[in-house]
């Protein structure tokens, strides 16, 4: 019940968000400076920013992806028309407009293809996590890479005047520490729960010798043993301990990587001498991004609890699910982060 | 479901963060071969913003051409890892002909936007023939979104008569595409992600036979 509330809760605040969004996107005139390109390449004195032909995919996903991708890229203009709009009179109206602006840009930022939110539903279904507990460690990892999006900016352009490359460098370099922080945690969760599955077994075995002396009905006795062990497990798995450390370790993890699109945002508001707006619209895209990740991790645990269900009881069936969800997330989430880390030490980008 | 959960992390990183608008000239040599291809890359406000971040040495308020040209350098030092994000290759051929590291490179900033001007040769000046060549731009790893300008995206420069380049639109039919798509959609996620390639644009080299 909950599950389904919180999904309808996310979707018509998604729908919502459009619908501020909607009239507002009427209103943008498309900017001036988007004409036709000068004849001649070279510099010429009043330079037109020349209009890219829409990008297209190819392939049968091609559609949605040129979706994703086009969306983003207008509504990145959108943003930076509007934060410079805030310089305009009618501020109050701008900054609530900039604020729906990014707050969307946040939810299709996080529904195109990423990896935190990939990271958190491999995490959530790995875990005997609830949905309450999905959402929060959702909102917490949002938060905080919002803040750090904040802090860098902050402490590196307007304490320490560094240049833009050199704000870059620190958002790649804690790229690496987050993905390799994020294989560690796959990699514990994996480790944690073998030794769980194996310690069970063990103690499902020597249960099983001391109770019955028949092996070879052993598929039976199982099956009888584990009606009681089965309800003490699922009783301790219910409950299960809120375990801070796991999550201050996934929502660090995730989070500690400042948001390149939050970046961006921010540098561009304070070369506007308008670093407060930044500041506003990174915590809107996090909520926003925040959003569109609890969505994705309840419907993780919303496949998990049918898994389940289609056992019809089955303590061994359940018993399985619990097992395959929980090394297969782990897995999971241990191939994106050491990916990613390897990924994160190519070259240093150009741009 | 791990597999809808891999699905979409197969394509992570897969957020564009830049985008770049591509004017290409084709420079044809006097013995009517392609020389090299000289390109003006225009990028998003955003990114502006983040390159000239800090590059105003002296705080007067404008960046002179002495104050960007660092910037310039790190721009095309930096593009050699990543092949120029530009593919040259004859139609219809798989491998890909090299290109020499950039000459005459500047960046122009007008206050709003920045735009990256340098020429890119080919290591061996390429006769376009009747079979013609094809150069793609694009970033495999989609973080930069090139788009080819809605006006005038490409033309040819120097002495290359008969000769006309133009910008091929995309088939999404063409059981080529659908094979790309298909060959790289799982191997995404890695370092050597060609997530990108489904969004190249490609310019297309014809001569008239002579």
């Amino acid at each position: 019940m909950r599950r389904a509330a919180g999904l309808a809760l996310g979707l018509a605040v998604a729908m919502l968000a459009t619908l501020i969004i909607s009239p507002a996107v009427a209103q943008t005139a498309p900017p001036s400076a988007f004409g036709a390109p000068k004849e001649r390449q070279a510099a010429p004195p009043a330079f037109t920013v020349p209009q890219a032909a829409p990008l297209s995919a190819k392939g049968p996903l091609g559609g949605v992806l040129t979706w994703v991708a086009q969306t983003q890229q207008k509504m990145q203009r959108m943003l930076a028309a509007a934060v410079k709009r805030l310089k305009q009179g009618n501020a109050l109206g701008a900054a609530l407009f900039l604020a729906g602006l990014s707050f969307a840009y946040g939810i299709v930022h996080a529904a195109g293809p990423g990896h935190g939110k990939a990271i958190i539903s491999s995490y959530v279904i790995a875990n005997e996590e609830t949905v309450r507990r999905g959402i929060l460690i959702s909102f917490l990892a949002a938060g905080l890479q919002g803040l750090t999006a904040v802090a860098l900016v902050g402490l590196m352009l307007i304490a320490l005047n560094a240049t833009g490359f050199q704000v870059n460098a620190w958002v790649k370099q804690l790229e690496t520490v987050s993905y390799g922080l994020v294989f560690l945690v796959g990699l514990y969760l994996l480790v944690t729960e073998l030794i769980r599955v194996w310690r069970r077994r063990q103690t499902r075995e020597d249960a099983a010798t001391h109770n019955h002396a028949h092996h070879h009905h052993h598929d039976h006795d199982h099956d009888h043993d584990c009606e009681a062990c089965g309800h003490i497990v699922d009783a301790q798995e219910l409950a299960g301990p809120l375990s801070w450390k796991k999550i201050v370790a996934v929502v660090v993890s995730v989070g500690i990587r400042p948001c390149s699109g939050a970046v961006l945002v921010l540098i561009f508001a304070l070369t506007q001498g308008l670093f407060w707006a930044g500041v506003a619209a990174t915590f809107a895209m996090a909520f926003g991004t925040a959003i569109t990740v609890a969505v994705l991790a309840t419907l993780a645990l919303g496949s998990r609890e049918l898994a389940l269900r289609l056992g019809g009881g089955n303590t061994r069936w359940v018993d399985a699910v619990w097992t395959t969800c929980a090394i297969g997330g782990a897995l999971l989430v241990m191939t994106i982060g050491g990916l990613l880390f390897a990924a994160s030490l190519g070259p240093t980008r150009p741009f | 479901m791990a597999a809808a959960v891999a699905g979409c992390a197969s394509s992570a990183g897969a957020h564009p963060h830049v985008w770049a608008t591509v004017r290409s000239e084709i420079v044809f040599g006097p013995d009517h071969k392609i020389t090299g291809i000289r390109h003006a890359w225009t990028f998003d406000e955003f990114y502006t913003a983040m390159a000239v971040q800090g590059l105003d040495a002296n705080g007067d308020g404008v960046y002179s051409k002495e104050e960007l040209e660092p910037l310039a350098k790190v721009n095309v030092d930096s593009l050699k890892e990543f092949a120029y994000f530009t593919f040259v290759r004859m139609d219809g051929d798989e491998k890909f002909l090299p290109l020499t590291p950039p000459v005459d490179y500047w960046v122009d900033y007008d206050d709003t936007v920045l735009t990256l001007h340098f020429t890119l040769p080919l290591q061996t000046p390429l006769d376009p023939g009747s079979k013609g060549v094809t150069v793609d731009v694009y970033d495999p790893s989609f973080f930069v979104a090139f788009g080819f300008a809605e006006k005038a995206p490409v033309k040819i420069t120097g002495s290359a008569p008969g000769c006309a380049a133009k910008v091929d639109t995309p088939d999404p039919e063409s059981a080529e595409a659908a094979k790309a798509l298909s060959e790289s959609f799982f191997s995404q996620l890695g370092p050597g992600s060609d997530y990108g390639s489904q969004f190249a644009q490609t310019v297309m080299v014809t001569c008239d036979a002579p």
